[in-house]
Formats: structure tokens, sequence, C-alpha cells
């Protein structure tokens, strides 16, 4: 399970910054359902700018060492391509006051559409010094809204904490729902019975 | 000095002492330079594990046995165009196959490897009709779906023939390492069954003559125990004294002796050479022994010595190399005495070359009993093959069946074996196999652990085992599974088969990838490793990479259906639909009882539209296995597509009564429902289907 897996044992705690409404803070642990699953192994990811050495590949290493930091004017952008049209559910970001300061974002903003010319913001939150994970949720209060189906997604950075100019983020995970593991289903299984003769290993 | 310097050689490979042996036969060779030595060389340098060195000594080399040691070299080194060119070269058409059926079986192994099936098979059954007792070849026949029932291959009338070239072959195969021991008894009574009455008659005329002589045999037994490559010239000198001391046998008779011994060496374990000349020989005397059959049945003094051979049986815990090795001993001391030697060693090493044990002893002993009330005293031999042949029947086919995934004749078959044989690793290994190909994967977990826990070191079924743990979501288990089979064998791929199962039960396909491909690594002739890799590679949805996977799958073993039925899949979610159809055809022809199987073909059968097919298919699915609830889902979906709304309804609330515990069969009665818009039900079916807690995906379109 990715939380296991990827699980940061941080003994920092969560920030204890102000909640304000819908503020979010960041937890120290990365807590995914086990029905999602990382979906941009195989996207095409590009920022604005960046500061030589810290560039995009950090972003994407599971190294809550390196981070991202950009080198230009807000909104800072991360570009995400996927090859097909994919359904998505909640985005993750790794950043931590506590290391980065002026650098934590804290206003973000995620846009969704089929390329440059068509994104349309989907999501606005804010941050409130906040050192872990934040998890995103991209759903809507519809059920029906529980995904976003696009071809690309962009997390821009309005603002950062103290009016910084230049952000750093350490990690970015997207996720989406798995795949139904037998074909032309409408429906997943459930129960022992029916998964046990879904398939043929 | 050169006869003594190959009885030490025999001894130290005897003993395992291979370095000793190595350095010794290269003395040897150094002074004595002559073709068999270099065999003898050979020999060790395989049995070291060092097949290059074999090749190179051995090349160009065309005595049989040269020619038989070097094929078996390449094909250890995987130079299989080289083996096959050796075995059966091209410019000389009429050149015989080297060391007989054994020959046959490799050359048909490698036509196997290289894709040429129609030709492989043609060799296993040669192999078979050259040696009735060769189990890898009947196997092998099995894998390739075209073995003949085993009542013609282990008949009466192979018991007759076999009983009128060998002497006896108590039948003490033990089902474990089954294999191992088949080939070896197969190589022992290879050998025996080229021995022809005559020769048999001398033996019983020993009896009667020297009756002491036995005991002192006895000892000398284990001694000349040498793994021999039968140096042919040496087995010349004993013969004129067995014809000679032989007082009622005729003349040819030596010749018979010679040929025997010969033969003997001949078919001993593959690294062995044969005597292809004395094959002709061999073909003549079947037909004389048929004449003399009965005239050797009158001969009954057999039964003196048989009590003291079958002590010796229970002390000499040997494996077939002692059969061959007592060859080399033969060369050494030439009184009457060790003619009686020889003869009797031959008995010894074929009793102890089937790794004797005493339940096997046990279950030897009642059918011994009803077989006594039949046949006459001498028949040992008749009762031993009888018995050998019987228990070859009944496993293979069991087996037989079991790969033409007739599983429920199968496991009749096999409860027919007396207990003894049936609680060994190989045979519970293959009822768990049967009941994992009947979807009953709790009666196939109890046999698996039974075999598992009886023989830890069978690692043949373990990857089955992984799969039908997989299968039953026991994470625990199967992730101990995985460890005790690293820690016993890190190099085998079943081990690395069943870690990988391990990630990807928890979903971690990448990493059981990997271990998948370890396990292709070690052993890329080994087909399951392929597929499993493929499935993983579906799982991420990289097809291309699945699909190349499935393809080398089939490449080893074009019956593998998992691969088929995984091209299936694949091809399935690309929407290729014909594709799809035709491998899950492909899938079912191959194993026409599995109700998934008949699932799926339908499920794509309905993509292309053709519902009555896929509907009939349904039916087919449901009926074979009643315990399986997916057809009757399928059927409905199907149902609901042709907007036959009230049928499906009706097959789901029978299947209600099955499953009551399936989100998704209430979320199609509500998807039902609500398209004949009776929205009240609907809402009662989508409620339970929550309750079930989907997955996010359908709480979405549950939650319309």
């Amino acid at each position: 399970m990715e939380s296991d897996a990827e699980e940061e044992a941080a003994a920092t705690p969560a920030a204890a910054g102000a909640p304000g409404a819908g503020r979010l803070k960041g937890s120290p642990e990365l807590t995914v359902d086990a029905d999602m699953r990382e979906m941009a192994k195989t996207a095409a990811w590009s920022v604005s700018s960046c500061k030589a050495g810290n560039g995009v590949a950090a972003l994407r290493d599971d190294n809550l060492n390196t981070y991202w930091q950009s080198d230009g004017a807000q909104p800072h952008l991360v570009n995400i391509q996927f090859q097909k049209k994919v359904q998505l559910q909640l985005v993750v970001l790794y950043v931590d006051f506590k290391l980065d300061e002026s650098y934590t974002p804290s206003k973000i903003s995620i846009r969704a559409g089929d390329g440059f010319h068509n994104l349309k913001e989907i999501k606005t939150v804010e941050l409130a010094k906040p050192v872990g994970w934040v998890h995103i949720s991209l759903s809507g209060a519809d059920p029906r809204e529980t995904f976003i189906h696009t071809f690309m997604l962009q997390i821009a950075v309005l603002s950062n904490h103290l009016n910084g100019r230049d952000t750093h983020v350490r990690q970015i995970k997207i996720y989406g729902p798995r795949p139904n593991p037998v074909p032309a289903q409408p429906f997943h299984f459930t129960s022992r019975e029916f998964i046990t003769y879904s398939t043929i290993r | 000095m050169e006869t003594l310097m190959v009885d030490r050689v025999h001894s130290s490979l005897r003993l395992f002492m291979h370095r000793n042996a190595i350095f010794l036969c290269e003395r040897l060779c150094a002074q004595f330079p002559s073709e068999t030595n270099v065999q003898l060389l050979a020999t060790c340098y395989l049995h070291n594990n060092q097949p290059y060195a074999a090749y190179h000594i051995l090349k160009g080399k065309k005595l049989p046995e040269s020619r038989y040691l070097f094929a078996t070299s390449c094909f250890r080194m995987n130079l299989l165009r080289e083996a096959e060119e050796t075995l059966c070269p091209v410019n000389e058409p009429n050149m015989e196959v080297p060391s007989g059926a054994t020959g046959h079986y490799l050359l048909g192994v490698i036509y196997r490897c290289t894709g040429r099936i129609s030709a492989a098979a043609e060799q296993f059954t040669q192999a078979l009709t050259l040696d009735p007792l060769l189990w890898s070849a009947y196997e092998e026949l099995c894998i390739l779906g075209i073995a003949e029932d085993t009542d013609e291959c282990f008949s009466e009338s192979t018991a007759l023939r076999l009983q009128q070239e060998h002497t006896s072959t108590p039948t003490l195969v033990k089902s474990n390492f089954a294999n191992e021991n088949r080939v070896l008894s197969s190589r022992v009574s290879a050998s025996l069954r080229d021995i022809s009455p005559k020769q048999i008659k001398q033996l019983h005329a020993n009896n009667i003559a020297e009756v002491s002589g036995y005991p002192h045999v006895r000892p000398t037994a284990l001694h000349v125990q040498n793994s021999s490559t039968s140096n042919v010239p040496q087995f010349d000198t004993p013969s004129p004294t067995a014809a000679q001391t032989s007082s009622i046998m005729p003349p040819p008779l030596f010749r018979n002796v010679h040929a025997y011994q010969n033969t003997i060496s001949g078919d001993a374990p593959t690294k062995q050479k044969a005597n292809g000349v004395n094959q002709p020989l061999r073909r003549k005397y079947m037909d004389e022994a048929r004449l003399k059959k009965v005239s050797g049945r009158l001969f009954n003094s057999d039964s003196t010595s048989i009590p003291r051979r079958s002590e010796r049986l229970k002390d000499t815990a040997t494996n077939s190399n002692s059969n061959t090795s007592q060859f080399g001993g033969n060369g050494t001391g030439h009184s009457s005495g060790s003619r009686y030697e020889v003869i009797d060693e031959m008995w010894t090493d074929n009793i102890s070359g089937t790794s004797s044990s005493v339940s096997t002893a046990d279950g030897r002993s009642f059918e011994q009993d009803k077989a006594e009330r039949i046949l006459l005293q001498d028949s040992k031999l008749a009762l031993g093959i009888r018995e050998l042949l019987g228990l070859f029947r009944t496993l293979g086919e069991g087996f037989r069946l079991s790969c033409l995934f007739k599983c429920q004749e199968a496991l009749e078959v096999y409860r027919k074996l007396p207990e003894s044989q049936f609680n060994t690793g190989w045979v519970l290994c293959q009822v768990g196999k049967a009941y994992f190909e009947l979807v009953d994967y709790l009666e196939a977990d109890r046999y698996f652990e039974l075999a598992h826990r009886l023989s830890p070191c069978t690692l043949d079924g373990m990857d089955i085992y992984s799969t039908v743990l997989y299968h039953l979501n026991e994470e625990m288990r199967l992730s101990y599974l995985a460890q005790e089979l690293i820690s016993i064998d890190r190099l085998s791929p079943q081990a690395w088969c069943a870690v990988g199962n391990c990630f990807a039960l928890r979903k971690d396909h990448e990493t059981a990838l990997k271990n998948f491909q370890r396990s292709v690594q070690l052993d890329s002739r080994f087909a399951y490793a392929h597929t499993l890799c493929g499935h993983e590679y579906s799982a991420l949805e990289d097809y291309e990479n699945s699909i190349k996977f499935y393809r080398c799958a089939l490449q080893v073993d074009e019956r593998h259906y998992n691969a088929w039925y995984g091209l299936g899949v694949v091809y399935l979610r690309q929407e290729k639909f014909e594709f799809a159809e035709h491998h899950f055809r492909r899938a079912f022809q191959i194993n026409p009882r599995s109700s998934v199987l008949m699932c799926y073909l339908g499920m794509a059968l309905n993509s292309l539209k053709r519902n009555k097919e896929a509907l009939e298919m349904m039916e087919k699915a449901i009926a074979a296995d009643k315990k399986n609830p997916l057809p009757k889902y399928q059927k409905a979906l199907i149902l609901l597509g042709l907007q036959k709304y009230q049928e499906a309804l009706d097959e789901l609330e029978r299947l209600k009564e099955i499953a009551p515990h399936e989100s998704s069969m209430y979320a199609l009665m509500g998807k039902i429902y609500k398209q004949l818009n009776i929205l009240d039900k609907a809402v009662f079916c989508f409620g339970i289907a929550l309750d079930l807690k989907p997955p996010a995906a359908d709480l979405a379109i549950i939650k319309w």
C-alpha cells in the first residue's frame, strides 16, 4: 500500500498553525486509500522555472530532502501532461514551513484541461504554515464529481508565506482510482467468492 | 594399472569426490589414451558440473557413447544446434541415435526447446517404445498433450516384453523425486530390458548352480558400485566365463550376456554412454526372448535369492549411479564368483537404483501376495515388472489426465494409489494442482500444504501453491512460504515466483515484476514465470510488454493456457475484441473444463455482439461449476445489454442467494431498476451496495 511504502515517518508534528476555515496544515503521514493509485508515473512533468540543481526531477524522486525551487515571477507552475485522459482524485504535496519558511507556498490553485490553451481552475486552497503532506482532494461535492477527467493538470503556486517570491516544493503525487482487475465490468467486485473466480493467474 | 585407475575413478565418482576423480582420470587419459578413457573423463567433468570441459575433450569423437556425452554437454551449455547435430547428423541420416531410449529422449527435448513439437513427440514416443519405463519420456508426451493411454503404454504386452528382456526390477520407485528415480529406474529397466531371456535363464541357472555364491556376493555388492562409463572391452572378459560355466545355456548365451552387460552399462544414467552397436543385437534377442519366455519361467530358483536381495535392497539405498558403477568393477575380478557378482550387482543395483525404502517394500508386499497366487514362482521378475508397470499406469494416467485438464478423473486415478505412494511430495503436488485447475483453492491449499510439509525440499509445485495462496488472499502464509522457499534455494525460479506473488497480493506490482523477472532470469524455460511477468505488466497497464512476455511463455510451452488467457485479457482491455475472442478460445481448447475461461470467452463474445453464443457459453460455464458466481453475473450483464431486464433481474435474484455480500451485484440490480424506472427499489439496492463498501469508482456511479 502506498501509505506503508512511502510513509516518511516524520517525527515533526503537524504545524500548529492557526487553522482558518479551509486552510490546510499538512500531516506527517501520507494516507491514501487502498483503492487509489499513483497516476503520474508516465506523465510529462514540467515547471515554469527552476534554479539549477533544484529542478523538476526533485518533485518525483521520493526524496523529501530534495526540492524544486522556482526562479521567476509568480505564479509558479507545475504542469503535468498525461498520455491519455485520466481520472484523478487527489493531489498530495509535501511542503515544510519549518525548513522553507518564506519559500513555503501559501495559496495554491489547481487547474485542469486538455492543454495549455484551455485550463480551467478547479480548486484553490490556502495553506497555513504546513509541515508534511498536504492532501488536496479534487472531488466536488456531488458524488458524480468524485473524479476529474483530464489530459492535463496544472498546479499553480500563487503566493508564498511571508510574501516570499520563489517557492520550494519537495514532492508531488497525483492519485486516481485503480482500474478494475477484471476487464469490461461496470463495477468492482468486493466479495471473496467473486474475486476468487474473477481471474486466472 | 589401467583397470586399477578406472576402478579408482569410478569409486571416486560414486562417492562424489569429483576433483579426485578428475585428477585420476586425467592421469589415466595421459597414460592410456583411448576413447573410452576420454569418455570416462567427460563423465567426470559432467558430474562436476563442467559441461564445457566435457564439450572440449569430446568434440569430434565418433563413438556412440561419446556422441551421447557430447550431446549432453552441448545441451547443458545451451548449444542446442550442436547437440542436435551430434545426435542426429544431417549428413548421415542412417546413423542411429546413440544411447537408445535416452538418446531419443534428449533429442526430443532439444526438438521441443527449438519448437519442433511433432518431431519432439516422435522422439519421445520412440524413446518410450525402446524403454517403456522411461518415465520422463511419457511425462513429456503428456505435457505436449499427446500422450496415449497408459493402458497401452504400460500394458500387459509391455510387461511381457519387459519380462522377457529383463532380470527382475522390483517396483520400488518412490514417488518422491519421482522423475529422477523413474529416469534412473528406467535406465535400470532399460538396461534390464536388453537382457535376453537367456540371460535370465542363465541367472536362474546360476541360482540353481551356486546358491551358496550369494552370501559372498553381498559384501562385494557395495564396493564394486562405481559409476562406470561402461568400458566395453572390460565387459567382454566376464562373459566367456559366464558362458563356460553355464552348463545349461547354449553358446548364444555368451553373446547375450555380452550384449546384456554392454547394454546395461549403456543404458545407465544419462552420463553413461550406450553402446549403439548393441541395439541391433537387442532387437534380435527380443524375438528370441518371446520364444524362451516360457522356459524362463521354469527356473524358480530366484525365490531363494530374492529375500537376500530384498534385504540388500533395504541396506543399499543407493541411487542408480551404483547401477552403472558395478560394471566398472566387473573389469577387475574374473572368478566365477565375480560372475555372480556381476549379475548380482546388476540385480542389486537395479533394485537399489530405484531407491528402495521400507515403505515401498510394504507397498509391494500386498500386491505381491495377490500376484503370487496368480503367477508362478520365478515371477519375482514378472511380478516386479508388473508392479512397476502398474504403478506407472496409475501415475501416468493421473498425470496424463491432469495435463489434459480432466482433473476430476485425474483425482480419482490418483486416489487409487497405495497410501505410501500417495503421501509423497510429487503425488500430493499433482493432486493439489488438479484441485487448483478445478478452482477449488481450499482443497488445493490443503494438499499443497501437506506436500510441503512432507517434503519441504520439493520446489516443483510450489509456484502453483503460491498462486493458490494468492487467490485465497492469505498474505501471512504466502509471505511465510516465500521466505521459506528462498531460504531453501535462492536459485530456484519457483521461490522467486512465490515472492513475486506476495508483492502482487499487496498490489505492489513493480516489485512483484522485479521478482518475476529474476525468476525468468534463473530459468528461461519456466513458462509460468513469463506468464506472471505478463500479468504484472498488464496490471501496470504496460500492454506491449505484457504481450511480449505472454508470447515468451507460449514459446516455451504452447499449452500454457494461462498465457493464452492473459493475451485475451490484454486484447479485451485494448478493445480488440476479435483477438480477445481468438485467444480465449485457444485457452478454452486447451482447458475445456474451466468455468472461468468459459466465462471470459462469453464476455469476449458479448463484446463482439455475438450475444446468442455468449449466452450459451455462460450457460456452459454455469453448468461446469456450480460454485462459480461469476457466469451468472455475466449472464445478467449480457441480458441487461440485450435489454431483457426481467430475466437479468431473475438471474441476479438467484445469484443473491449464493453470494449475498457482493456489492456489484446489488449495484447492477439497482441499475436495472433504474432503467425500469422502479426507483424505490433502485435506491434500496444501491443502498445495500453502498453498505458493502465498494471502491471509490463504484461509489461515483452508484451515487448517481
